[in-house]
């Protein structure tokens, strides 16, 4: 329902989005500024020391590869990286919180003025109402900032509803996570419908996991996106009033959230009421967002520089050494998929949007030789992920190696099995885990493509069938369907199909 | 029974190697030293006997294997009540923190005891170590040896008297604004604040972290030097602990003062308050340089007089932020009826709080907030670096500085304790090094009226050992006797 309002709201404001994208770097070995390691879950309060529980007297000690990180994060989106920077700390009380102030940045980020461009087709492009175009399009995100700082510990509620807070008897802390790296980017309010919003999410997403910072669960939180909307009239300059958006803990839940803060907005305007700035929270549940904490509870949080640490000073060559590092980026990747193998975009697309399939699909190919690099795509898109939907693993996870794929498809391209043998071998594999030629073999499944083999069975069949025959001759040339059928038969579905149709054909004459 | 109020560190260890006594028996004395004048001056928040007895047998134990024992083996040792040490109470003299047992161990007090020293006890100070005197304490004032109706100084003023009443030998203190230096002066002690960097902060409950640094008390220069050596140097643990090579402050304690540039404040000697026996005693201690070879002159230091109000801002403002873990969540004072998590931060922190502790979280809130933080903040950070200029071109001409370390002599306890800003001015002359990051040593060069007078000595950064070389020049032409008088002799006869 509120898509279709999404559309008819769209027509008459513009929506101006802007996206706060917290990145855990779970892929370190310790946390920001102690050497504890980085994990998911683990026993309550295991996972700490003096320096992330805050014990008086414990002092931070930057984390130089968290440093590293950020500025190859920043450079693989087009980021200037501060050649002086330094960490501040950005005070207030809350339980999670060992310090109660936590070690971030302010004025001197890492990263700043980068972009990634996020590309929109499909439905959604009519979602911009302001392109004169119905086709696919580029759209540029400008990213403000991005900056380090440390994540916070987790609050468990106990005795109310859902381990929400209201109600809750007691509330417990639990300080494994806290310490753990954590990257904050920042967009501009360049994003103008939640199709975009979840485009660039999803893209920056990829770019996290290739440079392999992060295993960017947003179920898990190590990604977590929080967004800033407010509308206006079409045609105005103005902004309209914002509100922030919380616990959009899915790709799906942040595109759902922002449209429905959209109409949501629109219905207020549309009455002549008032946006009321506040942050608000998305109930994926209910389907709605409501009302978190007001601007008048806005925190002064007293930023001032972190006299724990000294400022970074970096060179030039230090920020190239870090550039060198950054690997092929899923743009470029999808570029060379369509240039090297000459894949179709939505072949390239389908392909590099994840990086397993990605790596798949190239070690695959590197044994079946380029030519075939079509096939292996059309098993990849089709099989390969029929498969991995229905059993919902990943690309790891299955029995079907690249190996074996590209097997496949070398038996498949050079007529050793037809192509329905193909899918019957691909069952086969998905269940056993043994190779194709393997499977080909004990199930006797060798196509026959023995022109002189084939002859003589059509030669038999077509002596036993003299009424057919005359029919075939006589004008009902469909008839050769049923001689095929008939071919296939005689030789229990081994025969080459196109050289039983072939033979068929001119002996039939 | 072993004299502690006439040996040296030094002594100590070499009586222990040449087995003339025991390290147990250096325990006993000290312990024996503890139980007879502790009651008259509360110097400690407690007393590690256990701790120290089995440090002493450590010791014995290597006399007994033939090992070479460390440079302050069997040497009793005080630590101030901020640094954390497993097996104590880390209380800051707070009642916040009235029961925080320590978990681990402050580097330069571990470092201190792994040179062999016997821990006797954690010292008073005022709380979270603000203050002049020792006497915003939770747990009670500390008495000056000297004279146990005076204050000792502070914040470190229990380090200080332990030292001073011979108690322990060495002891540690903390300086953030003179809290090692200041109470030195006034106990008549040997106290040192060594060059921002050069010890690590790691384990020392922070006041201000640009300003802290861990320093020694003791009855010599000499045994000064020795305990900078065994704290001094990198700690992975502390970030802005630096790599800076560590020399052996001892080797050229005795080079002398020959050829030496030693330049006195002019300005800072006419302050206006400054004690006149105080402001003779160092124009006294400027012509023995002169006697002893030293080429003396006047230097100005003009915005020095920025010191105070620009350390008001900046040491509140951090300590404000480091002060904040204190909130009854995890560890400390915490009201047992809260209503909420807002009343819980709220009571327990008032209650479990001093007022001078709450007066600057106050103050430094203030300074941090939205729309002051350019006035007053950023203000003070280009006071600060003004200073550290005018520092800087003062070394061009000069290889130390001379100055009081305090305007006046040890006051009357309770004399000051209502108006804190004449008990900020205590400091007038310490805290500039602190925001100049700069090493300054206190040491006696006089008396007034009875009491203790601290000239303080001022090293370029990582330059301690023309500082100490200075300072022990100096202590050995005037050969004072600096032993209060209820600290004089072995006590049992």
């Amino acid at each position: 329902m509120a898509k279709d309002r999404l559309s008819e709201v769209l027509e008459r404001y513009e929506a101006v989005i802007g996206l706060e994208i917290h990145t855990e770097l779970t892929s370190l070995k310790s946390k920001m500024f102690c050497g504890c390691p980085v994990e998911f879950g683990g026993e309550p309060n295991t996972r700490v020391c003096p320096v992330c529980l805050g014990l008086p007297g414990a002092l931070p000690v930057p984390n130089e590869a968290a440093v590293e990180a950020t500025v190859l994060a920043g450079l693989a989106v087009n980021c200037d990286i501060a050649l002086w920077s330094q960490f501040h700390r950005k005070q207030y009380f809350y339980p999670d919180m060992p310090k109660d102030y936590q070690i971030s940045q302010y004025d001197l980020p890492f990263c700043s003025g980068g972009h990634l461009d996020v590309e929109v087709d499909g439905d959604a492009v009519f979602q911009r109402v302001d392109r004169d175009s119905e086709e696919e399009y580029t759209a540029r995100i400008g990213i403000t900032r991005i900056h380090l700082e440390e994540d916070t510990g987790k609050m468990i509620h106990v005795g109310g509803a859902e381990g929400r807070i209201s109600g809750a008897e007691k509330s417990l802390v639990d300080f494994n996570r806290a310490g753990t790296p954590l990257m904050e980017l920042v967009s501009e309010p360049d994003i103008r419908t939640p199709e975009e919003a979840r485009r660039f999410a999803q893209k920056l997403r990829l770019i996290m996991l290739t440079l392999g910072v992060s295993d960017c669960s947003m179920e898990e939180g190590s990604m977590r996106v929080d967004g800033n909307i407010s509308i206006r009239l079409r045609g105005e300059i103005e902004l309209g009033t914002k509100s922030e958006i919380k616990n959009m803990n899915s790709f799906k839940a942040l595109h759902d959230a922002l449209a429905y803060e959209i109409v949501r907005q629109a219905d207020l305007m549309d009455v002549g009421e008032r946006v009321v700035q506040e942050t608000r929270h998305w109930d994926v549940g209910a389907k709605r967002t409501s009302m978190l904490r007001s601007k008048e509870e806005a925190h002064d949080y007293r930023y001032f520089p972190e006299p724990d640490m000294v400022p970074f000073a970096f060179t030039e060559e230090w920020v190239e050494s870090i550039a060198q590092r950054v690997p092929e980026l899923p743009d470029a990747k999808r570029e060379r998929f369509m240039g090297t193998w000459d894949l179709p975009k939505y072949d390239a697309v389908v392909l590099t949007s994840d990086l397993a399939m990605a790596g798949f699909f190239e070690a695959a190919v590197a044994q079946t030789g380029p030519a075939r690099a079509k096939s292996v795509a059309n098993t990849m898109i089709n099989d390969f992920s029929a498969h991995l939907n229905a059993e919902g693993i990943g690309v790891d996870e299955s029995p079907v190696k690249p190996s074996m794929l590209a097997e496949l498809v070398v038996l498949v391209d050079d007529g050793t099995i037809s192509g329905k043998q193909a899918k019957e071998v691909f069952s086969a594999m998905v269940k056993t885990g043994e190779a194709p030629a393997v499977i080909v073999e004990a199930r006797n499944m060798r196509q026959v493509s023995d022109t002189s083999a084939i002859e003589a069975v059509v030669d038999a069949i077509i002596a036993a069938n003299p009424d057919e025959v005359a029919s075939y001759r006589g004008g009902k040339i469909g008839l050769v369907g049923w001689f095929v059928g008939q071919v296939m038969r005689e030789m229990r579905g081994q025969g080459n199909p196109k050289v039983v149709n072939e033979v068929l054909r001119r002996k039939l004459g | 029974m072993i004299d502690l109020s006439v040996l040296s560190a030094t002594e100590i260890r070499d009586g222990i190697a040449g087995k003339r006594f025991s390290a147990r028996e250096v325990a006993d004395a000290a312990f024996a030293r503890v139980e007879a004048l502790e009651p008259s001056i509360h110097a400690f928040n407690q007393l590690t006997p256990e701790l120290a007895e089995a440090a002493a047998d450590r010791v014995d134990a290597m006399v007994a294997a033939g090992d070479e024992l460390p440079p302050l083996a069997g040497v009793p040792a005080a630590i101030k009540d901020n640094m954390n040490l497993v097996g104590t109470r880390t209380t800051c003299s707070s009642k916040i923190l009235a029961s925080y047992e320590s978990v681990y161990d402050c580097t330069a007090v571990r470092r201190l005891l792994d040179a062999g020293a016997l821990p006797v006890g954690k010292c008073n100070l005022d709380e979270f170590a603000f203050g002049s005197s020792t006497e915003n304490s939770a747990f009670g004032v500390t008495h000056n040896p000297w004279d146990t109706d005076r204050v000792p100084g502070g914040s470190s003023g229990g380090s200080a008297a332990a030292v001073a009443a011979g108690m322990a030998t060495v002891s540690l203190g903390s300086d953030t604004g003179g809290s090692i230096r200041q109470p030195g002066a006034l106990t008549g002690t040997v106290a040192m604040k060594p060059t921002y960097g050069r010890v690590s902060r790691y384990g020392c409950v922070a006041f201000a972290s640009s300003l802290d640094q861990i320093g020694p008390f003791a009855h010599n220069v000499r045994d000064a030097a020795l305990v900078l050596n065994a704290i001094a140097g990198k700690d992975e643990m502390d970030a802005t602990s630096v790599t800076e090579t560590v020399p052996d402050f001892t080797a050229t304690l005795n080079d002398g003062v020959k050829g030496l540039r030693v330049g006195i404040v002019r300005d800072m000697l006419e302050l206006e308050g400054l004690d006149p026996g105080i402001k003779a005693s160092v124009e006294a201690a400027a012509a023995r340089y002169a006697a002893l070879g030293a080429e003396v002159g006047d230097v100005d230091i003009p915005a020095a007089r920025h010191g105070l109000s620009a350390y008001y801002i900046i040491g509140p403002a951090e300590a404000s932020s480091n002060l904040a873990r204190f909130d009854g969540i995890r560890y400390g004072y915490r009201v047992d009826d809260a209503t909420d998590v807002l009343d819980l931060y709220m009571r327990s922190r008032a209650e479990g709080f001093g007022p001078e502790s709450i007066r600057r979280i106050m103050l430094g809130t203030y300074a941090l907030s939205a729309g002051y933080y350019d006035a007053y903040y950023g203000q003070a950070q280009k006071a600060r670096t003004l200073i550290i200029e005018d520092f800087a071109k003062a070394f061009e001409s000069y290889d130390v500085l001379l100055t009081p370390t305090s305007p006046e002599v040890a006051f009357k306890i309770g004399e000051k304790s209502t108006d804190p800003l004449a008990m900020y001015l205590s400091d007038v002359f310490t805290i500039p090094l602190n925001l100049a990051g700069l090493p300054g040593v206190s040491m006696p060069c006089g008396l007034s009226e009875g009491l203790p007078i601290g000239l303080q000595v001022i090293g370029r950064h990582f330059d301690e050992a023309t500082m100490l070389r200075a300072a022990a020049a100096l202590e050995a032409d005037l050969a004072l006797d600096m032993t209060p008088s209820m600290a004089r002799g072995g006590l049992d006869g």
